[in-house]
């Protein structure tokens, strides 16, 4: 695939407010990888390479259950993976594996840097593009969060009043 | 630290001995009602007087809320809460039936003419009025108010509400307050100190030395009642100074010179002490009847007494209270030792609820029996868990209050 042409996914992809030329100096900045089927393109508690565009083909996504590997998810291109290794250092949550064969531009967390300190409006719309996939994840994570809190899968709460009240006739009755 | 914060100080630690989670501390600490009022009067030049009026009712698990209404320019919602939060803990240690607040107005009382003062304590109650009252909140004289205007509020209410003498005490005796109202503090800090002194094996207030800090209502009658006990009083003093004569002051004489000159100062036989030598005087006890933090960090290592009996509001720092305790030298705390006051005045709501009066004798008997139950609660937890007198008298408030709450339900 050609820079121009990867250049319109990764501007659809990763931040509608790119011109043109801003997704081609993004892309310009990228190395492309290809994986053949069956291949990892990174395993979990790898350290993150960075952000990965899917251009063609379809990936899965394994996580390590005592021994076993699951499949949690199938991810078609054109698609991007890894995203977060931009902003933390952590290592990646889970294994990515080519379904069939697979063609990636890589975005490494070095490269992107370079970006930022040159003051490139590129990365910047970028890292507003991840800020809001963040802050619609948090969201998301809320309302996740206070549906089983709903379901009392959390533990009650302690009953403090009935602990003083004991305290106070037993332990403290003066 | 002031006065209000040192309670809560106080309060916490009893909090932590008992370990009690943070939202019941908070649910203790936290007042029933805050009420800001303005108090605007017409001036007798013709002009508008603004004043704002506080009153903190921080809790009525046990009973009607009690307190006093202070008129001091530094009166404000912070100090209201922290006093309010003493009353209910004061109560609570002496098994009261109330609960505790406290109030009054930001002003300086000396720049008003007594008819100003009067419409401006008038003006104050219209505007607290319904919150107040002899089954919700009954005020008492606190700084800057008196027996007269005492008097001035109970007549406002009954106009109000209709004939209703229990809405405040502090009265005037011919005006329903009770009989031994005025020395009643005094006479309950001479009660705490015996009753430590019978429990601890040392004998009788006879014989033994006091220097007593500041000689106003608590100091002087506290003096009085130590000396017709046969203790010796070498030391007292006011704002002014003090006093000293190691053989002992004749304290009805010293009653004379202060009704014609108006001070202790320059008492015949007497040598000149300043406040600060007072505190450091090497006596069996120590009392501290005017002022709160006199006994600080910076002095307290030159205390020599061997008990303090704080017959004054806070007039150990916790720092100093620290030490003291540390070194073994006894604290009888405040909030027991000068609940004699707030006890009378319940004896004055229940006559007047009752339409019956008491004779003295009543009163000092019923006094004395509630300072040494109280006494007897607080010495029994002192030994059992090994806490001072000040941390087991909060302990003691905690658990009656904390147990009222519960039962009542939240």
């Amino acid at each position: 695939m050609t820079n121009s042409e990867a250049a319109k996914i990764v501007r659809t992809l990763l931040c509608r407010g790119l011109t043109n030329q801003q997704a081609e100096q993004i892309v310009n900045a990228m190395v492309p990888t290809t994986v053949p089927a069956g291949g990892a393109v990174f395993r979990e508690e790898e350290r993150a390479k960075g952000l990965f565009v899917l251009l063609e083909g379809t990936v899965e996504v394994v996580k390590e259950d005592g021994g076993t590997a699951v499949v949690i998810a199938s991810v078609e291109a054109p698609s991007v993976l890894g995203e977060m290794s931009l902003i933390t250092d952590r290592p990646h949550s889970a294994t990515v594996r080519a379904r069939s064969s697979c063609e990636f531009r890589l975005l490494t967390r070095a490269q992107f840097d370079r970006l930022l300190q040159a003051e490139s409006v590129a990365a910047y719309k970028v890292v507003a593009t991840l800020a809001d996939v963040i802050a619609w994840r948090l969201s998301r994570m809320d309302e996740k969060f206070v549906e089983l809190s709903r379901r009392g899968e959390y533990p009650r709460p302690v009953e403090e009043l009935a602990t003083f009240k004991q305290k106070l006739f037993n332990e403290w009755n003066y | 630290m002031s006065g209000f914060e040192e309670v809560n100080y106080y309060f916490r630690k009893a909090a932590r001995v008992m370990d009690l989670s943070a939202h019941v501390e908070r649910m203790l600490v936290t007042p029933f009602r805050e009420v800001k009022v303005d108090v605007s009067i017409t001036l007798d030049n013709g002009e508008l007087g603004t004043f704002i009026g506080y009153r903190v009712q921080h809790d009525n698990s046990r009973g009607p809320m009690k307190g006093g209404l202070r008129y001091h320019p530094t009166v404000d919602m912070d100090e209201a809460q922290g006093l309010a939060s003493l009353m209910t803990w004061k109560t609570a240690v002496v098994n009261l039936p109330f609960g505790g607040a406290k109030g009054g107005i930001a002003v300086d009382p000396k720049i008003l003419t007594p008819r100003e003062l009067e419409r401006l304590t008038r003006r104050f109650v219209h505007q607290i009025h319904d919150i107040i009252g002899p089954q919700r909140d009954i005020p008492a004289p606190d700084v800057n108010t008196n027996a007269q205007v005492m008097a001035w509020i109970m007549d406002e209410y009954s106009r109000m509400h209709g004939f209703s003498p229990a809405v405040v005490t502090g009265k005037p005796v011919d005006l329903f307050g009770s009989r031994g109202r005025e020395e009643a503090t005094g006479r309950g800090v001479v009660m705490a100190l015996e009753e430590y002194l019978h429990d601890a094996g040392q004998g009788e207030v006879r014989g033994k030395n006091f220097a007593v800090q500041g000689f106003g209502n608590v100091g002087s009658w506290t003096s009085r009642f130590l000396h017709d006990k046969g203790g010796k009083v070498i030391a007292v003093s006011d704002v002014r100074g003090g006093v000293l004569n190691r053989a002992g002051l004749d304290i009805t004489r010293l009653l004379e010179h202060v009704r014609t000159t108006r001070s202790v100062t320059g008492f015949p036989g007497t040598e000149a002490i300043t406040n600060e030598d007072l505190i450091l005087l090497e006596v069996d006890v120590l009392v501290p009847a005017a002022l709160g933090g006199v006994i600080t960090e910076d002095n307290v290592k030159d205390v020599r007494a061997g008990l303090v009996l704080e017959a004054a509001n806070a007039p150990t720092t916790p720092k100093a209270d620290e030490i003291l305790h540390q070194r073994g030298v006894v604290v009888l705390p405040d909030i027991f030792v000068n609940a004699g006051g707030v006890t009378v005045s319940y004896f004055e709501w229940a006559q007047n609820i009752q339409q019956f009066t008491w004779d003295e004798e009543r009163i000092t008997s019923e006094l004395s029996r509630r300072m040494r139950e109280a006494y007897a609660t607080l010495s029994r937890l002192v030994r059992e868990r090994k806490v001072s007198f000040r941390t087991a008298a909060f302990i003691v408030a905690i658990g009656r209050v904390g147990r009222a709450t519960v039962l009542r339900g939240v």
